[in-house]
C-alpha cells in the first residue's frame, strides 16, 4: 500500500512537470532565470534599441536626441518599474538581430508582429494598431465596405489600400470606383473635403491628419491588420511578462491614449469607432 | 519449414516480419498517392501577349516546392505580359553529391515556364558542400572546382536546350557577401568563365552565356565588402574576358532617382546600365547585347533606399518603355521580384509583383494594363507627381 502510495506521488509530480513545461513553457527556476530581468534590476536600467527615422513614432528633436511615441512609451514602461531609460539608435534592418544578440532589452520602435520570429524573440501584445481602414467623414452614411457600392473611394496609388480596393472590386464584387492619389496626405485631404466618399488608408496616415483636424473617422474592421509589437529577447519571461502587464495597466489607465494625442494630435472625431489609440 | 514454424516465438516473429512489410508497402502506397496528388498538369501551350517584347521580371521559385505554385507563378508572369523571367538554378540543389544530379525540381520549373511561353533565363551559382573547403559558404568557388561547375552547366544546358537558350554565370561577383566572404576579384572570376564558357558552348552551341550581373556600387577602392561595378567591369575586360561570354548581364536598381535621372559615376541609378553598356563599346563589345537581369525600385515605408508606392509603379513603367524605346543594344529587363515563396518580413517584400498568396500588387495590375497597351491611370490628374 505504501509502495502504491509512493508510485501515485510519483506519478503526480511527473504529471505536474509535464503538465507546466506543456502549458508555460520551462519554469525560469529550471533555465536560470530570467538573465535579462536581473540585469536590468540591478543596473535600474531599461536600454531599448529605436531606428529614429518614423515620426512621430521614432524621430530626433530639434536637439538630435530620439523622440517620439516610442521613446515616451519606454519612459512610461521604465517609470513603472523604478528604472531609467537608455535609447540605443539603431538601423531599422538591424533592430531585431539587436534584440536577439540582447544589445538591448527591448525593441519599441514601430515594429509589426512577425509570426516566423517567434522562435528568436518575443512579442508583446499589440500597442498600436497600424494597419488600413475604411476612414469616411463623421456625417457619412457609410458604415463598411458594402456600403461602398457606387461609392468614390481614394486610395494612395499603389499602396496597401489600393490593393484592397482593387480585392473588393475583384473578390466581394463591389463596384466602388477607385480614385488614384500619388500620397496619402492627397488622399486624406480629398475625403476630409468631401471630393470623394471614402478612403481607405492606414491608421498611422489617418491618426495624424484626424490631429491636424481632418473630420474623419474609420468605420468597420480593420481591412488588413498591422499591429505595432514590443520585441524582447527570447530567453526574458520575466522582462516579457512584466511588458505585457505594463501594456494593459498602460491601456487602462488612459496613457496609450494621451501619448497618441500627443504625438498625433488631439483627434477632433473619435480615431476610430472602437475607440483605438 | 515446419519445424521453422512450429516453434511460437518463430510464428511471432514471421507475424512481424510480416506486419513490417505491410506497413512498408502501405508507406510507399502512401508517398506514391502524395506524389501524384501534388501532381500538376502542364495544360495547354500558350504565348505571351505584350506590347513591349523586352518586358521580363525575375521568378524566385528556387525554394517554391509545390507543383501548383510554380504553376500559378508563371500563368501570373504570362497574364503580365512578360515573355522574360529571371530563375536561379542553384549548383548544390542539383548535385549535392558528385555526378549524381537530381533534376526533378527544375525540370517542373522549366516545364511549366515553357508551357506559358515564357523564355526563362537561367542563374548558375551556389556551391555545393562538396566542391568546396569546410567552414566557406555557398558562394565560396576555388579555381580547382571551375571545372565541376562548368560540368554542372553543360549538364543543364545540355538539359534543357530546347527550352533554355540564356545562363548568367554567377551573380554579383563584385560583392564580397557573393563571392565566398573574399575580397572581390574580377581575374579570378574571368578565369572561371574562361574554364565553363568552352564547356557550355560544347553542351549547347546555341546557348548564350551571360556574365557580369555586377552589384551597382560605389564602394570605394580597397574596400573589403564591395568593388566598384564599373571598376570591375573594366577589370574584367582587362584580364581578357571578351571572348568568354556572349551577353552582358547588368544589375539595375533605381533607389530614389527616376528612371529619367542621367547616368553618372558617381551615382547609383537605373541609368547606370548606359555606363556598363559604354564599357562594352569602349572594349570592342558593341556587337553583343546585354540584358539587365535583376533591378527596379521598392516602396517599403520606412528602407532608407525606397520610394512611395505611387513613385514605384511609374518609375517601373517608365523604365520598360525606356528599355524598349531607346536601349537598342538591351534584349531584356528583368526587374527584381516577382513573388516570394513566403515572407520575408523586411524591405524585399516591398520589392514583389504579388503577394506570397498571390493577390496581385497594384503594381502588377498596372503592369497587366500597360503590356496590354491601355492607357495608364490618371492618378497625376488628382494630385501633383511623376507620371511615365
Amino acid at each position: 500500500m505504501r509502495r502504491r502510495m509512493w508510485g501515485l506521488a510519483v506519478l503526480l509530480l511527473l504529471g505536474m512537470v509535464v503538465g507546466g513545461l506543456l502549458l508555460g513553457g520551462p519554469p525560469a527556476w529550471l533555465t536560470g532565470g530570467d538573465p535579462t530581468w536581473a540585469r536590468m534590476v540591478d543596473d535600474a536600467k531599461l536600454r531599448v534599441g529605436i531606428d529614429p527615422s518614423f515620426p512621430p513614432f521614432d524621430q530626433l528633436d530639434d536637439a538630435g536626441a530620439p523622440a517620439g511615441f516610442d521613446v515616451d512609451l519606454a519612459q512610461a514602461l521604465a517609470a513603472r518599474w523604478g528604472m531609467r531609460v537608455e535609447i540605443v539608435p539603431i538601423s531599422f534592418d538591424s533592430l531585431l538581430d539587436a534584440v536577439k544578440a540582447t544589445r538591448v532589452d527591448a525593441v519599441i520602435s514601430a515594429m509589426p508582429y512577425d509570426e516566423r520570429q517567434t522562435r528568436d524573440v518575443t512579442y508583446s501584445q499589440p500597442y498600436f494598431e497600424a494597419g488600413i481602414r475604411l476612414v469616411v467623414r463623421a456625417d457619412s452614411p457609410i458604415r463598411d465596405t458594402a456600403g461602398l457600392a457606387g461609392r468614390r473611394v481614394a486610395v494612395e496609388w499603389g499602396s496597401a489600400g489600393d490593393m484592397i480596393a482593387r480585392r473588393l472590386q475583384r473578390s466581394d464584387e463591389i463596384a466602388l470606383e477607385p480614385v488614384l492619389y500619388d500620397t496619402p496626405q492627397d488622399a486624406l485631404t480629398a475625403a476630409a473635403s468631401g471630393d470623394v466618399d471614402a478612403l481607405l488608408i492606414d491608421q498611422v496616415s489617418l491618426r495624424l491628419a484626424q490631429g491636424a483636424g481632418a473630420p474623419l473617422v474609420a468605420v468597420g474592421p480593420v481591412l488588413e491588420s498591422n499591429p505595432y509589437v514590443i520585441l524582447t529577447p527570447r530567453k526574458a519571461p520575466q522582462l516579457a511578462a512584466a511588458v505585457n502587464e505594463a501594456l494593459i495597466a498602460l491601456s487602462d489607465d488612459g496613457t496609450l491614449a494621451a501619448l497618441a494625442d500627443r504625438w498625433f494630435g488631439s483627434a477632433a472625431t473619435p480615431a476610430a469607432e472602437e475607440g483605438l489609440p | 519449414m515446419a519445424f521453422w514454424l512450429s516453434s511460437p516465438f518463430q510464428r511471432k516473429r514471421l507475424l512481424l516480419a510480416a506486419g513490417a512489410l505491410a506497413l512498408l508497402g502501405l508507406l510507399v502506397l502512401a508517398a506514391m498517392l502524395w506524389r501524384n496528388w501534388n501532381a500538376v498538369a502542364l495544360g495547354p501551350q500558350h504565348s505571351v501577349q505584350t506590347i513591349n517584347p523586352k518586358v521580363g521580371i525575375h521568378t524566385r521559385l528556387t525554394d517554391e516546392v509545390e507543383p501548383w505554385k510554380i504553376k500559378r507563378t508563371w500563368e501570373m508572369v504570362r497574364e503580365m505580359g512578360s515573355p522574360w523571367a529571371v530563375e536561379y538554378f542553384p549548383w548544390a540543389y542539383v548535385e549535392g553529391a558528385r555526378g549524381r544530379f537530381e533534376w526533378a525540381h527544375s525540370d517542373l520549373v522549366v516545364a511549366h515556364a515553357a508551357r506559358q511561353g515564357v523564355q526563362v533565363v537561367a542563374r548558375l551559382g551556389f556551391v555545393p558542400e562538396w566542391a568546396r573547403p569546410a567552414e566557406t559558404t555557398p558562394l565560396y568557388l576555388d579555381a580547382e572546382h571551375f571545372a565541376d561547375f562548368g560540368l554542372y552547366a553543360a549538364a543543364f544546358v545540355a538539359r534543357y536546350a530546347d527550352t533554355i537558350d540564356h545562363v548568367i554565370i554567377w551573380n554579383e561577383p563584385n560583392l564580397a557577401l557573393e563571392w565566398g566572404f573574399q575580397p572581390p576579384d574580377p581575374v579570378k572570376y574571368t578565369e572561371m568563365l574562361r574554364v565553363i564558357y568552352p564547356m557550355i558552348k560544347a553542351a549547347n552551341p546555341n546557348v548564350q552565356v551571360l556574365a557580369g550581373a555586377l552589384a551597382p556600387t560605389n564602394a570605394p577602392p580597397g574596400s573589403a565588402e564591395a568593388m566598384n561595378d564599373l571598376d570591375f567591369l573594366r577589370a574584367m575586360y582587362a584580364a581578357g574576358a571578351a571572348p568568354y561570354f556572349d551577353m552582358l548581364a547588368i544589375h539595375a536598381y533605381g533607389w530614389h532617382g527616376d528612371p529619367d535621372e542621367p547616368a553618372d559615376a558617381g551615382a547609383i541609378n537605373f541609368r547606370r546600365a548606359e555606363l556598363m553598356r559604354a564599357i562594352m563599346v569602349e572594349n570592342g563589345d558593341s556587337a553583343k547585347q546585354a540584358m539587365i537581369t535583376e533591378g527596379g525600385w521598392n516602396d517599403h515605408p520606412r528602407w532608407t533606399r525606397a520610394v512611395h508606392p505611387a513613385q514605384r509603379i511609374a518609375y517601373t513603367l517608365r523604365a520598360y518603355q525606356i528599355a524598349d524605346a531607346e536601349w537598342p543594344w538591351l534584349d531584356a529587363l528583368c526587374l527584381w521580384v516577382f513573388r516570394f515563396p513566403w515572407d520575408q518580413k523586411s524591405y524585399q517584400d516591398y520589392y514583389t509583383f504579388v503577394r506570397t498568396d498571390f493577390e496581385p500588387r497594384p503594381i502588377y495590375s498596372e503592369m497587366q494594363g500597360y503590356t496590354a497597351g491601355e492607357l495608364l491611370p490618371a492618378a497625376g490628374a488628382n494630385s501633383a507627381g511623376d507620371q511615365p
